[in-house]
Parts: C-alpha cells; structure tokens; sequence
C-alpha cells in the first residue's frame, strides 16, 4: 500500500474522531479545560519564580517562557495524535483486543497509533503556540521563514522521540502483562524538559541530557529559535530521534513475534 | 462505643489486605516521585543561584520543604477514593449500607487511613534512597518543639480536608455519570494551591493571604510549612482555627451531598 493509501485510512480516523468528539460534547469542553489548566499551573510556576529572582541557568523569564511553551507544545501534539493510541494498545495488549489490529490489511504499527486523535489536545496546542509567539514578540525575535520550517522541523524531530519513548514503554507489555504503571513514566521522563539544559550539571547532565532524550527535544528547538540555528544541536536531535524510534520499532517488533493473544 | 469500634476497625482491616495488594503500584509511585524530586532540586537550585534568599528563605529550606511534601503525599493525600466512592455508587455496592447501621463515611475513612497505613510506609522507600544524596542539603528549624506538637494535629485534620474533598467528588457520582474531569480539574487545583508547585509563601502577598482561607491550603501546605519553619507560631494558631472550621464544614457539605444524593438513588436489583 503506498502514502496515499494509508493517508485516506488516517483521514477517515480524522473523521471518526471528530464525529465522537461531537457526540460528547461536554467530554470535550471539561477535558480541554482540565488540560489548559494544567498549562497554567506551569506558566504560575515559572511567574512565582521569576518574582523572586532574573535568571534560571542564564534563562530570562521570557526565554523560558519559550523553552514552556515548546514543551507544552510537544506534549499537546503528542497527546493529540498518538497517546490515547499507544496507551489503548498496552490494554489491547492484554486483553487481546490487538487481534482486530492485526486482521486489519496495513502496517500494524501504523493502524495502532493512528485510531483516533483528541482533539481537545489539538486545540490547546493552539494556546501552546499562543504562548511561544507571546514570548518571540517579547523577547523582540523575528524569526524569519526558515528560521520557522527549521524549528518544525526540530519539533518534528522531538515529536518522534517523544514517540518513541511511549511506544517503548507501552511495548513492554508484550513481556510484562501487568506494567500499566510504566506508561506514566513519559510524563515523568517529560518533566524535565521543562528546565533549561543548562541548569544540569554533573552526573545529572550525563543523565538527563545525553542519555534520556527529555531535555534536548524541547531544548534545542527553543534555543534555535532564540540564539540562530546550530547545525550541530540539529544533528544531535535528528540522530536521537533515528535511535530512539528505531529501538521501539525493533522491540515493538519483537514483540509482535510474542504475541499469542489472549482469548479463553 | 467498643461495638462501634470493632465495626470498623473490621473495615481497616479489610482495607489494610486490600491495599498491601496494591503495594507494587504505590511503590513504582514513590519511586517515580524520586524523579520529580531531581526536577525540583535542579530547578530551584538554578532559581537560587546568585542569591542566599528568595522570599525570606534559603535555598536548603526550600529543597527541604519538597522533600518533606514527597512522604506528606503518600502520609495523608486521598489518592483514588473519589473514584472507588464512585465506583460503589455506580455498581450499587453502597445498597449493603442503606440497610445495615454502617456510616458510609466512617466506613470510607476507615479505609482510607489503612491504604496510607500501606502507601505511607512505602514512601520511606524514596526517602531512604534520596537521603544520602540530599542530607547535606535539608535545613530543618531549630524549634521543633512546638513545631511537632502542633504540626502533627495539623496533619491530622489535613488529612480529613483531603479525604473529605475526595469523598465529595465520589459522591457527585449521585448527579454525574463521569466524574473524571471533574477530579482532574480539581487535582490540578489543589496541586496548585495546597502548595505541591511551589511554596504558597512565595506568591505576591494578597494572594498568599487569600489562599489561607481556602481549603486547599489546608491540604498540604500547612503542615509541610509548619514542620520546614515557613510559619510562625501566630500564624500556626490562627490556621488551625481555620483548618478546624473547613473540617467542620466539609462533613457538612459530605452529609448534605450524600442525604441529597440519595434521594436520587435508585437501588436496582441486589
């Protein structure tokens, strides 16, 4: 099956989801509340400690107001297209559900992750966006147009890791029947991208830095945007992506060769 | 008074093997807090540089009052009870409880401190871990006299503000199918303003004023800051009075929501 092919599937998921969405209606208006509220818990944090002092690791407020809003973004997009997906596949998984997937004439991979998409996430990425052009403008940015398709790209980059980390976790499940818990682990892993990179020294840097890909995906789009585009950051996230989504293929992979349903 | 005694420690027991089940996901939980703990350290520790105070207080009393909010959360924070209370009304399990002389509120409460029995013992696990690594670090007051005596009834009470909001919610289940949202938008309010992102003390002064006469303060805030000296004893005095009243006014509003709500009950089948 070619691009177009599996573009028409995901359109008509589109469809599907906005239809569903329109059935519940309240579902929709108190979940994208609760998730903007949530975004300004975040942004209250950061106004309290910019209160107090100028500087976080040599990030002004509004730099880190960028460095925010870049995370926040990611999240949305990733809760948009993909959570609700993945983390229904882990349950699929167990129950043996993921049969229907497999019947279905196309990727495996590309059917589970592709459902559904919410489109109360979807819509706080606007206010996500909102908040990143509030801190360009403040921060007197003008981005120019390559500047902006570069830090797509980069976010598009960072949306593949953050991909990849979910698929992994949820993957497990092909081994461990009962690791629901993990999944939540990508909001752990996540909330380090809040912090700028600098502020991690030591031990901590080689960690969160270098080996767990949190802190470059929403630090290296940011720091383009606000400091010029460094082909070396670019190369360093388009590799982590590679990695990291090339590892949960292959584990996904295997997994599937595990799998021996789960009817009685 | 013994016989009412006996029925619900028969319910904490209950709760107790029930919850020693769970003891695998409470403690992936509390291990995952260490995690949020590095995010904290690291981002107050950047906050602070250049500085030896922000708002009144060192660098080492603010890390300290995080690490006291870690176990206070496992110690006395309603966890899912809104969604078991929930569950129970939506099932019909709570129909046993119209006919027999059980209150479902101390029946529920009775379940709720055996499951922080269990969650709270787990929560040492971290803190044994995190502690060698951050020893140096903690600053705790020099009077902890009166800061123990009461700072432990502050806990107390804070535990019943939290299980009470819980059961509240739980009990919207009587006019609501889904309470989920409900929940989350809650849970984010009362991370916010019990004072788990950021010590209230360090909001501009009218709103930290403010937030002292809702409920939400008095749910973890209060007693992490009177253990961490981030209040004095005036301040403490006159919070209790104020914690007091909300734990009176809770129940209240738990008894007027279950006697409401269950005139809408309709008790199927059995």
């Amino acid at each position: 099956m070619g691009f177009a092919h599996y573009f028409r599937v995901w359109l008509s998921s589109v469809r599907y989801s906005i239809v569903r969405t329109m059935m519940f209606r309240m579902d929709f208006i108190m979940w994208s509340l609760v998730e903007l509220f949530w975004m300004g818990v975040n942004l209250l944090l950061i106004g309290v400690i910019y209160s107090h002092t100028d500087s976080i690791a040599g990030w002004n407020q509004y730099q880190m107001l960028l460095l925010i809003g870049t995370s926040m973004l990611l999240q949305r997009l990733l809760m948009g297209f993909f959570w609700s997906n993945l983390f229904e596949l882990g349950r699929n998984i167990r129950t043996g559900h993921f049969d229907f997937f497999l019947a279905q004439p196309g990727n495996p991979l590309f059917m589970v992750s592709t459902r559904k998409i919410d489109l109360d996430s979807l819509l706080n990425s606007f206010v996500a966006i909102a908040v990143i052009v509030y801190a360009v403008n403040k921060l007197g940015l003008h981005p120019g147009a390559a500047d902006i398709v570069l830090y797509g790209v980069m976010l598009g980059c960072a949306l593949v890791i953050h991909y990849a980390v979910v698929l992994l976790s949820v993957a497990v499940t092909f081994w461990l029947i009962g690791s629901e818990g993990i999944v939540g682990s990508y909001f752990t892993l996540f909330e380090f991208a809040r912090l700028p990179r600098e502020a991690f020294r030591g031990l901590k840097r080689v960690l969160f830095v270098w080996a767990l890909p949190a802190v470059i995906c929403s630090n290296i789009p940011a720091a383009t945007l606000i400091g010029g585009f460094n082909p070396g950051n670019m190369l360093w996230l388009a590799l982590t992506a590679a990695a990291w989504l090339g590892l949960a293929v292959l584990v996904f992979q295997r997994g599937l060769g595990r799998y021996s349903s789960a009817s009685s | 008074m013994l016989a009412i005694l006996t029925k619900y420690r028969a319910a904490f027991s209950v709760g107790l093997q029930s919850n020693i089940i769970y003891r695998w996901n409470f403690a992936a939980r509390a291990l995952f807090s260490l995690f949020h703990l590095v995010v904290v350290f690291t981002l107050w520790t950047a906050a602070f540089a250049g500085q030896t105070e922000v708002g009144g207080f060192s660098l080492n009393s603010t890390l300290t009052y995080f690490v006291v909010m870690l176990p206070l959360q496992f110690m006395i924070g309603a966890f899912n009870e809104d969604y078991q209370i929930s569950e129970e009304i939506r099932g019909g399990l709570i129909n046993q409880f119209l006919l027999k002389p059980i209150n479902y509120y101390v029946y529920r409460i009775s379940i709720f401190v055996s499951a922080r029995f269990v969650s709270g013992a787990l929560a040492i696990l971290p803190l044994l871990i995190a502690l060698p690594l951050i020893y140096d670090q903690l600053a705790f007051p020099s009077d902890w006299g009166w800061r123990l005596a009461l700072g432990l009834p502050a806990l107390l009470l804070s535990a019943m503000v939290q299980f009470t909001i819980a059961y509240c919610f739980g009990l919207l289940t009587f006019w609501f199918l889904e309470i989920q949202s409900f929940v989350i938008l809650s849970m984010a309010i009362e991370t916010l303003l019990g004072g788990q992102i950021f010590p209230l003390d360090l909001m501009p002064d009218w709103l930290f004023r403010l937030s002292q006469y809702l409920p939400y303060y008095y749910q973890m805030y209060f007693p992490a800051a009177i253990f961490t000296g981030r209040l004095d004893q005036a301040q403490v005095m006159q919070g209790l009075v104020i914690q007091a009243f909300w734990v009176l006014a809770l129940l209240g509003l738990a008894q007027l929501l279950w006697s409401r709500g269950l005139r809408r009950h309709t008790a199927v089948g059995g």
